[in-house]
């Protein structure tokens, strides 16, 4: 089991990494931006197959947990918090959805289609959620967080 | 002694770059007023918008003077949202004037772009373990590794070409399906589900999406509302590409659902 989630979160944070690259992210800060990517996904890798959660409120909570990372990057960086989640965003957001959504309505399985149609909207407004729960955080608290690493390294 | 409208037109400029590199408003309109409260400008008023910037300076006085910008949608670049961010807190304490401003913001623009095989490789990487995670074997990833690369080529070629954001989704999503049925020309045994999930996540607007939210977030329901619109037209425009291949497929096979 440990293997097999450091295997996911090894390869999510490649992709997200490889993701970052292609929006032209810092030199620097790409691993950090691929570790971000990483840890929301692993979030929501472990609530899904291993907790038993529904997709939306693993999405939910990932997200949530992806904005507050990227917050804590970005105090401890120095760096705008949207250069961490854009590209931590990616693995979450519901690109299957959007595909079988499509797929369904050609193939005409109209049941499968409003299902996955469904999902998708739910799992967007999860993501929504998440998003808004993260950044509700003060930033004073960041702040502080901020403080304590740069007392450390000066 | 700098005058009012030389501070506002690089103001304006910063602002715009931040626009057009895809900050969300409320920091370009929060850097631009620390900027302006920074080269002592008392009076003044700026608007932003996801693709318009309206800024106005010490009105009624003698210097007074107003810009507007149109800042159409444009691709992300997040090295230079944050080389300007760094500029912006720069100028806010005072260690950079005007002119060092200018000069600052013209070498962040002018910033060469990465390499294109660089871009193609890492596309193809980020395609190809992203199949994986979706539940793909090694297989599919090698062949979303491949996918991921010609889509990349398409996509760099349809930056060239300056086509609209909706005909480029529509044809690289078209790209993207059809890279992903061809290993099942060769009888290899692929899910081509997974890969065609693993190749469109370059396509996918996860980032106009989390800008919007942040928009909304902010209060500036203007500017998400204009986000949200791009990011549900680019899932509708990935949605068309994907159906219109499989739709052509499946008349080649004799109306056999392929999955």
């Amino acid at each position: 089991m440990i293997l097999e989630l450091f295997i996911q979160f090894l390869i999510a944070s490649i992709a997200t990494l490889s993701f970052s690259v292609i929006f032209c992210a810092p030199r620097k800060e790409a691993i950090f931006c691929g570790i971000t990517g990483g840890f929301g996904w692993i979030i929501y890798f472990i609530l899904n197959n291993y907790v038993h959660y529904s997709i939306i409120v693993a999405a939910l909570i990932a997200t949530s947990g992806l904005a507050i990372i990227s917050r804590s990057f970005a105090v401890i960086r120095m760096h705008p918090a949207t250069i961490y989640i854009l590209p931590g965003i990616f693995p979450l957001v519901p690109g299957a959805g959007i595909y079988y959504t499509a797929y369904y309505l050609i193939t005409k399985q109209h049941t499968l289609f409003a299902q996955k149609g469904l999902e998708t909207f739910e799992i967007a407004s999860a993501i929504v959620f998440g998003i808004i729960f993260g950044f509700a955080i003060p930033q004073s608290l960041f702040a502080k967080l901020g403080q304590l690493f740069h007392h450390k390294t000066t | 002694m700098t005058t009012t409208k030389e501070i506002l037109t690089l103001t304006a400029e910063i602002g715009d770059a931040m626009l057009r590199n895809g900050a969300e408003i409320y920091r370009v309109e929060d850097s631009l007023v620390r900027i302006l409260k920074a080269y002592n400008i008392e009076n003044f008023d700026i608007y932003v918008l996801s693709n318009g910037i309206f800024a106005s300076a010490n009105e009624g006085l003698d210097d007074s003077c107003s810009i507007i910008r149109h800042t159409p949608l444009g691709d992300v670049n997040l090295r230079k949202i944050s080389a300007l961010n760094q500029l912006t807190r720069d100028i806010c304490c005072k260690h950079c004037d005007v002119k060092t401003a200018w000069k600052r913001l013209d070498e962040c623009l002018n910033s060469p772009s990465p390499d294109k095989r660089l871009l193609c490789f890492f596309c193809g990487l980020g395609c190809s373990c992203f199949t994986y995670l979706f539940g793909g074997t090694i297989l599919d990833s090698i062949m979303a590794f491949v996918a991921g690369i010609f889509l990349e080529i398409f996509l760099l070629y349809c930056a060239h070409q300056k086509l609209s954001r909706f005909t480029k989704n529509v044809f690289a999503s078209i790209v993207a399906m059809t890279l992903s049925l061809l290993p099942l020309l060769f009888g290899l045994k692929i899910s081509y589900d997974k890969i065609v999930i693993g190749v469109i996540m370059p396509l996918v607007p996860g980032i106009t999406f989390t800008t919007s939210i942040r928009d909304y977030y902010n209060g500036d329901y203007l500017s998400g509302t204009i986000h949200l619109i791009d990011a549900l037209l680019t899932a509708l425009c990935i949605a068309a590409g994907v159906g219109i291949v499989i739709s052509i497929y499946q008349s080649i096979n004799g109306g056999v659902p392929v999955l």
